[in-house]
């Protein structure tokens, strides 16, 4: 019972990591929409996010990597102990 | 506690032992600190009622010390990410007991710092205005996206390679275990789980850097954007990512001088980490003396009237004092204490570093201040005094940090004990075999 | 587009502070006690300014009104985090007191120091209270603000032109300062019409831009015979 309540909070925990990223894409195409309608530099904001976006999505993958890596091997292990 | 946890027996039986048992010196330090964070609380509480006034910024000092500290903090958190980055990508094995410390002072600094800017708005009930409406051609909103952007990164980066000391934490059961269940994410150390965390810390850690370098670099912006003389300069972005990495440094080295006294790692941090830490200090201290030479004396040949002007008041002027001082603790105290092996012990290390920190501090100051005080339009100079209120929050921030260190020092290792063990079991034979892999006549030194 | 400028003739000028005053009151600007405005903390949308030059007792003095300068190339509002300051397509560099956070960026980067700050919660006499201009919002504090080349008569002035079915002529469109000045030294118009005042005045020999080599473009114009 505790097992799964735990793998339901750590899933949304990895969750709202994706949400938080999806977040700053949306805020930042955003300001980008704002700026290209006010003729205001749209540019430089273009640009920032060509390196900002990409930089948030890579931490969130790897977050994500990590926690289905680990999660495979925890669950393969659990189940052969159960077994046995 | 119901029943004792019986960690007495681990060979790293000291780094279990703060989590474990919590002594008297825990309760009075947070609670100091925490009477100082409420108090710091408290007079901001009055900022925002009665607006700015009660700060001692006016026309034309107009930035003062929420500024100062802003840039400073987020120097300091330069400490961790970057130098933990550095020393694993170069596969430094001294590096095992300081990465986790300095990846804590990152997370932990850099958060407060972000925070600073807030503190100094006007109106901070519409900071929320930077989403609705914000520019992305303003450096302030340059400065939001990287900042945030690594204190995710270095927060993933802190949180990857605990994992392993998260699950031993789990394993040894007691209070909390279900937390330590939750964060250990299922680790139980077989071989693929290895390999997965080590690829990962390896793709962030060679992504860390420049995300950290990029932070520095992006504060400065925000005053060499501007035309004020002093500040419009293309010096300023490596010459604050240096000023960055050398009051991390220090910060780094106190810290360590610190716990190692506190919680007994006497055994874990020895003299050879200060001293090849104390050596990169006083790199760095060298390396900052000729940037801030190279800006000086550009200034003073060309000697452009309105940047000559600052310069003057900077050598000259009321705020002289902090600029020498500056020179003091940034130069000449670091470069006598580490460049003599004499000194180079670990108190000298520790006056080195507070000397550090300190000239750090009064180098943001006199950056802001000075050219601030000065503007284009002679006519007008202005003198900042900071309140009790700035003071207080200045206050406020340090506690913040050593809260949050002394908090996390209580839930987890504060050196990575499973690195610890990694380089007793691996890493003597690993060098050995690197050393020779890449020694002329290696195999000879084997027979 | 119309493209507003100012000029302002300090061979004319004698430094009385009438525009000061003007300025003030228009603009519901407030009236900061003296402790606080000797610390630096003085609300004025324009200012007089004086400046010593020489060494006693050779001294000159040089005194002259500074509004904000309205640049066409202003550092203040490529700075600005929140589009709280702006550049109009007329010319006119605006600030939104609604929308500014107070970061005072603005203030750092501009070169001349035009901008004021709400450092406290802004007052005014009782007298003033009764009078304020409907015309112009009251600011609150922790929000910068500045000239604005009295920008709500043009808006009038736009309104009233648009009911008689005429273009807007030189001499409609007055900011509060260039109206009440006693000695007719500060002229205002558009620098795009050829017929006006300000088109001849600022290419004057007489004529001169503060900083013109931080290539701000600033829209207020000096005359002056000195130098």
């Amino acid at each position: 019972m505790q097992k799964n309540l735990i793998y339901i909070a750590q899933l949304i925990s990895l969750i709202v990591m994706w949400i938080f990223v999806i977040g700053i894409a949306i805020w930042i195409l955003n300001l980008i929409s704002i700026s290209v309608e006010l003729r205001d530099a749209p540019g430089v904001s273009i640009g920032i996010s060509i390196i900002a976006i990409p930089v948030f999505f890579t931490i969130a993958s790897i977050l994500t990597y990590v926690f289905v890596g680990l999660q495979k091997d925890y669950k393969s292990n659990s189940k052969t102990s159960l077994e046995g | 506690m119901s029943k004792k946890i019986d960690y007495r027996n681990e060979i790293d039986a000291t780094l279990y032992k703060p989590i474990y048992e919590t002594g008297k010196g825990f309760y009075i330090t947070v609670g100091i600190f925490l009477l100082l964070f409420l108090w710091a609380l408290f007079m901001y509480i009055t900022q925002v009622w009665f607006g700015l006034g009660v700060t001692g910024m006016n026309q034309p000092v107009s930035w003062g010390f929420y500024i100062v500290n802003f840039v400073f903090f987020i120097g300091i958190s330069h400490a961790g990410t970057l130098i933990s980055a550095i020393l694993r990508l170069s596969k430094a094995e001294w590096r095992r007991p300081i990465t986790r410390m300095a990846e804590v002072i990152t997370a932990i600094v850099l958060a407060i710092g972000g925070l600073h800017p807030i503190l100094d708005l006007g109106r901070p009930d519409r900071v929320l205005n930077i989403f609705t409406v914000g520019r992305l051609q303003s450096p302030l909103l340059w400065d939001v996206t990287s900042i945030t952007a690594y204190f995710t990164a270095s927060t993933v980066y802190l949180y990857l390679p605990m994992i392993p000391d998260i699950a031993k934490l789990r394993d040894k059961g007691g209070k909390f275990t279900w937390f330590y269940k939750f964060a250990s994410w299922g680790w139980q150390g077989t071989e693929h789980q290895k390999k997965v965390l080590n690829r990962a810390i390896n793709i962030l850690m060679v992504m860390v850097i420049p995300i950290a370098i990029s932070v520095h670099t992006v504060i400065s912006y925000i005053f060499s954007m501007t035309l004020q003389p002093g500040w419009h300069s293309t010096i300023f972005g490596p010459y604050f990512v240096v000023g960055a990495i050398f009051s991390g440094i220090a910060a780094l080295l106190i810290v360590m001088i610190v716990f190692r006294k506190v919680f007994h790692l006497e055994d874990y941090l020895k003299k050879v980490h200060f001293q090849y830490l104390g050596t990169l200090l006083l790199i760095m201290s060298l390396l900052w003396f000729y940037f801030t030479f190279s800006e000086y004396l550009t200034g003073i040949f060309a000697a452009e009237p309105h940047e000559m002007h600052i310069i003057l008041y900077k050598f000259t002027g009321p705020y002289a004092i902090f600029f020498w001082m500056m020179v003091i603790c940034n130069f000449l105290i670091p470069v006598i204490i580490l460049g003599f092996k004499r000194f180079k012990t670990i108190t000298g290390v520790l006056i080195a570093s507070i000397a550090v920190v300190i000239g750090m501090w009064l180098e943001r100051l006199n950056i802001v201040v000075p050219s601030l005080a000065n503007p284009r339009m002679e006519l007008t100079v202005g003198m900042y005094v900071p309140s009790i209120v700035e003071w207080a929050l200045f206050i406020g921030g340090i506690s913040a940090f050593v809260l949050g260190f002394v908090l996390f020092s209580k839930f987890f290792p504060l050196i990575s004990i499973w690195e610890t063990e990694e380089g007793r079991k691996e890493s003597v034979k690993e060098v050995e075999k690197r050393v020779k892999s890449y020694l002329p006549g290696g195999e000879i030194i084997t027979k | 587009m119309s493209k507003w400028a100012m000029v302002i003739d300090l061979d004319k000028c004698t430094g009385c502070g009438d525009c000061i005053a003007a300025c003030k009151i228009e603009n519901n600007i407030a009236i900061v006690d003296p402790e606080e405005a000797n610390s630096g903390r003085v609300m004025f949308w324009i200012e007089m300014v004086s400046v010593y030059e020489g060494e006693f007792p050779n001294i000159k003095i040089k005194r002259f009104p500074k509004p904000c300068f309205h640049c066409e190339n202003p550092p203040c509002t490529k700075v600005c985090p929140v589009h709280a300051t702006y550049k109009n397509d007329e010319g006119l560099v605006g600030q939104i007191y609604h929308r500014c956070i107070g970061c005072r960026y603005c203030m750092v980067a501009c070169p001349y120091t035009v901008k004021v700050f709400n450092w406290y919660e802004p007052e005014w006499p009782v007298e003033f209270r009764k009078c304020f201009n409907p015309d112009v919002s009251v600011r609150t504090k922790g929000v910068v603000e500045k000239c604005s080349f009295c920008a709500h008569r043009l808006i009038k002035v736009k309104e009233e032109v648009d009911l008689e079915g005429r273009d807007i002529q030189d001499g409609d469109y007055m900011p509060a300062c260039a109206e009440s000045c006693p000695a007719d030294a500060i002229y205002f118009g558009d620098l795009e019409n050829k017929e006006s005042k300000v088109y001849n005045l600022a290419k004057s020999s007489r004529a001169k831009r503060e900083m013109e080599n931080l290539g701000t473009e600033p829209k207020v114009v000096y005359l002056s015979k000195r130098e």
